[in-house]
């Protein structure tokens, strides 16, 4: 009776305990689901891409007769009100999705990262206070709220969408971008740059740029998945794109009222937004994990 | 950020899977269901409650059960008495002679006679109080008691439309014990002589109404009447179908089929009063095209917007008057989208690349939906339409100042056709967003109104549609059918072509 438990002994003293493996396989996990996260994103990019090539009708082909079809080997997502095919639709609406948060980030970090930079570097009253004050203000107010309002002054379209995304996420860079430059301000790198006699636009370009670089990719990446969000948002309530442009938010929108007859046309775009900002969420942390060194 | 956005995605899936279960989920029986009460859902609270201040239609689905009318409509839309028994038009149709019912009590005891109606209209015509109700009423210029039960409205000018103009708010006969009681606060407490008196109020949440012991006319059968607002039309109908409420004053068009086939309920249906379709700038370029605004009218098929959009919910229209109405035109026939006709048409404006903003109410898919089959099919007659969505309010103010190309706007309608034209055709008439003009329109709705008998009226009023064809400032589109739905127990139900509810006549099987 007492061999078992001598054998069993050594076996469990030979494991890495609980703690270890849990540490490894969710390592592990993680570094899947970035890598799946990656795989969609790109399958994204491409269906985008190609989406003339690969959607098997027009996104806006109305066909009356074929109204609230369920999805079928004719329509793999089903058509919607007036008829057309989902499929198409969607594939032509990651487009939109994606342009939105590509492009509403691209001006975010057009405008932040230099008044981060110089906010961080020179901090003087007006360059840092003054920065630092409107800042925290446009932080101050909920982001969608904000996006919202300046989508209403200027005007519904998708290109006021994303100047509207585009200014709400600028604080969140500037932020980040002064934060690390206060850093690398203080680095003996910098001092020898300032001592050599280089100008400080030189300094902040070619020598401070390049050590922040990690940060502003990974929180771009997290971004552009916030930046669909919204613009799905706004859409989601007529002040994105305009009709008969598909996107996925007033894809939602538009079956909102037919969830019981026709569940389809609500589904897959809510769907593809979930899985679409998952994606891009799990790849930034991704790229972030792989950009630390603590977590090497 | 990160957690926030996965908690918005969350928010958004649970959203779209809750709204999908609701109506589909329990089916308990959450409210009493004694004959004692009738409960009703309405699709908006009323502001408030007092006739001769009320702008919403809402308002007039409570106003009903606690007020009584000088004269009211029938099944058809025919004028019948109320609180009038009869009723004289003089020769020179300036004079309207009103006897009036005796014996009828207000809820709170007072007596209703000729002074109170003097009363009434001197308080609606009077310019310092403001009423909404004014402009339909403002052509009276005497209120004269003859005998106690016996009024003479002398008007400036003839105005057929007044009888039927009576039968809605302005003809409503508010007590004046109580309007002197509770000054500004009557909207608050309504006493009227109508077969239920106003018990509570509760703002957004409902409005209880109990039997009129005095009652002149026949006694109701259900003793108790709860009306509850639910703007969101699944909300509303998810609490008829759970059997919460008893009868709904209208439903989503979507929702059609779906009630029909509910074995529990009852569709009502019937020919409403409006027109639906496009307000079009015939002063700005290149509606001011009379070629291509007829194009327009020609290449949108009506039936197939009804049949989609609205599930046949509503009658495709030929002109602003509805199918419904003893003056509408059956001569002009529906267009059916002629894309060839449109395109020559197009062709004879001698203009290219024609095209226009429509603008659409923002946040309905159902008008999204319209845009978007409007924008259609008027590229296949060779009109760009660009589509802008905009919040109504500002919508209805841009119609007003005439900045827009076109806008997708429609008007609830009157009884009498004069209510549901005029201001909309009549040179600077006050809901002429288009800057329409035309001599001829302007003179027959003018005569029109100097008329009394009807086949007479209906031929002018069919000059008038035919010449509205022809100038096309307003596409019409279709013309929305009012739908009651309600329990199968629910019995009397009588549906009126004004869309209000008399419940007097409502019991339990």
């Amino acid at each position: 009776m007492e061999q078992p438990q001598l054998k069993a002994g050594p076996i469990t003293f030979s494991k890495p305990s609980k703690k270890v493996v849990s540490r490894r396989s969710s390592k592990i996990l993680k570094h899947k689901l970035a890598l799946m996260g990656g795989i969609f994103v790109a399958v994204l990019i491409l269906l985008a891409v190609f989406a003339p090539l690969i959607a098997p009708y027009s996104p806006i082909r109305q066909s009356y007769a074929e109204a609230l079809k369920p999805p079928s080997s004719a329509h793999w997502f089903g058509t919607d009100t007036l008829g057309r095919d989902l499929f198409s639709r969607i594939i032509f609406g990651a487009q939109v999705s994606l342009k939105a948060g590509l492009i509403s980030v691209g001006l975010a970090l057009l405008i932040g990262v230099p008044l981060g930079m110089i906010s961080g570097y020179f901090r003087g009253l007006w360059d840092d206070l003054i920065i630092m004050r409107v800042t925290d203000a446009m932080l101050a107010f909920p982001s969608l709220i904000l996006a919202l309002t300046l989508a209403a002054v200027l005007g519904p379209s998708l290109n006021h969408a994303m100047i509207a995304i585009g200014l709400v996420f600028t604080p969140n860079f500037i932020r980040l971008v002064r934060g690390e430059v206060l850093a690398q301000r203080e680095r003996e790198y910098v001092t020898a740059a300032k001592a050599s006699g280089l100008k400080n636009v030189h300094i902040m370009i070619r020598h401070i740029f390049p050590n922040i670089l990690g940060p502003i990719i990974v929180q771009a990446t997290l971004n552009v998945a916030a930046a669909i969000i919204a613009e799905a948002s706004l859409s989601y309530l007529g002040l994105g794109t305009q009709l008969p442009t598909p996107s996925w938010g007033a894809m939602l929108a538009e079956g909102q009222g037919y969830l019981q007859q026709a569940p389809w046309i609500s589904i897959f775009p809510g769907l593809f937004i979930f899985v679409a900002v998952i994606s891009i969420n799990v790849f930034g942390d991704g790229i972030r994990d792989w950009l630390d060194p603590k977590i090497k | 950020m990160k957690v926030k956005s996965y908690f918005i995605v969350l928010i958004i899936l649970i959203l779209t899977v809750t709204a999908g279960c609701s109506t589909s989920g329990s089916k308990t029986q959450s409210q009493s269901q004694s004959d004692k009460q009738l409960v009703i859902g309405l699709d908006d609270d009323p502001p408030q409650l007092d006739p001769q201040k009320s702008s919403a239609a809402v308002d007039r689905q409570v106003f009903q059960s606690i007020f009584n009318t000088l004269v009211d409509i029938d099944k058809n839309g025919k004028i019948i008495p109320e609180l009038a028994t009869s009723w004289n038009i003089s020769k020179d149709g300036k004079t309207y002679t009103f006897n009036l019912r005796k014996n009828v009590k207000f809820q709170d005891g007072t007596a209703f006679n000729a002074d109170a109606v003097k009363f009434n209209f001197e308080r609606e015509l009077n310019q310092k109080f403001g009423s909404p109700r004014l402009s339909e009423i403002g052509l009276i210029s005497q209120v004269k008691v003859t005998n106690p039960y016996q009024v003479q409205l002398v008007l400036k000018q003839p105005f057929s439309p007044l009888l039927s103009i009576l039968t809605d708010r302005s003809g409503m006969m508010l007590s004046p014990a109580a309007v002197k009681k509770e000054g500004a606060g009557f909207s608050n407490h309504p006493v009227g002589t109508g077969p239920y008196k106003f018990e509570n109020r509760v703002k957004q949440d409902h409005i209880t109404v109990t039997a009129f012991k005095d009652y002149w006319g026949k006694k109701p059968k259900v003793q108790t009447i709860v009306y509850h607002p639910y703007t969101d039309g699944n909300v509303r109908l998810t609490n008829l179908t759970s059997g919460s409420v008893d009868l709904v004053n209208t439903i989503d068009y979507k929702d059609i089929n779906q009630v029909k086939k509910n074995p529990n309920l009852k569709v009502s249906e019937k020919a409403a009063i409006g027109f639906q379709g496009l307000t079009l700038n015939v002063k700005r370029a290149p509606l001011n095209n009379v070629k291509i605004r007829q194009a327009i009218n020609l290449a949108i098929d009506r039936n197939a917007i009804a049949r989609v959009i609205f599930h046949n919910g509503v009658t495709p229209a030929n002109g602003p008057i509805p199918t419904g109405s003893w003056a509408h035109d059956s001569s002009i026939k529906v267009p059916a989208g002629d894309t060839n006709v449109a395109r020559k048409l197009v062709a004879d404006s001698g203009l290219k690349n024609v095209q226009f903003t429509l603008k659409i109410p923002a946040g309905s898919s159902q008008n999204q939906q319209l845009g978007q089959m409007i924008q259609s099919m008027l590229k296949k007659a060779g009109i760009t339409v660009k589509l802008e969505q905009v919040e109504f309010g500002t919508m209805i103010q841009q119609g007003i100042d005439h900045n827009f190309d076109a806008i997708n706007l429609g008007w609830s309608g009157r009884i009498d056709p004069d209510g549901t034209i005029y201001s909309w055709f009549a040179t600077n008439g006050s809901n002429n967003d288009m800057g329409y003009s035309n001599p001829k329109v302007d003179q027959w709705l003018n005569q029109a109104r100097t008329i009394s008998a009807r086949p007479e009226r209906a031929q002018i009023y069919h000059k008038v549609a035919q010449q509205l064809w022809k100038d096309a400032p307003y596409i019409a589109l279709y013309y929305p059918n009012d739908f009651k739905v309600m329990k199968k127990n629910v019995s009397g139900f009588q549906h009126y072509p004004d869309t209000m509810i008399r419940p007097e006549s409502i019991y339990f099987k």
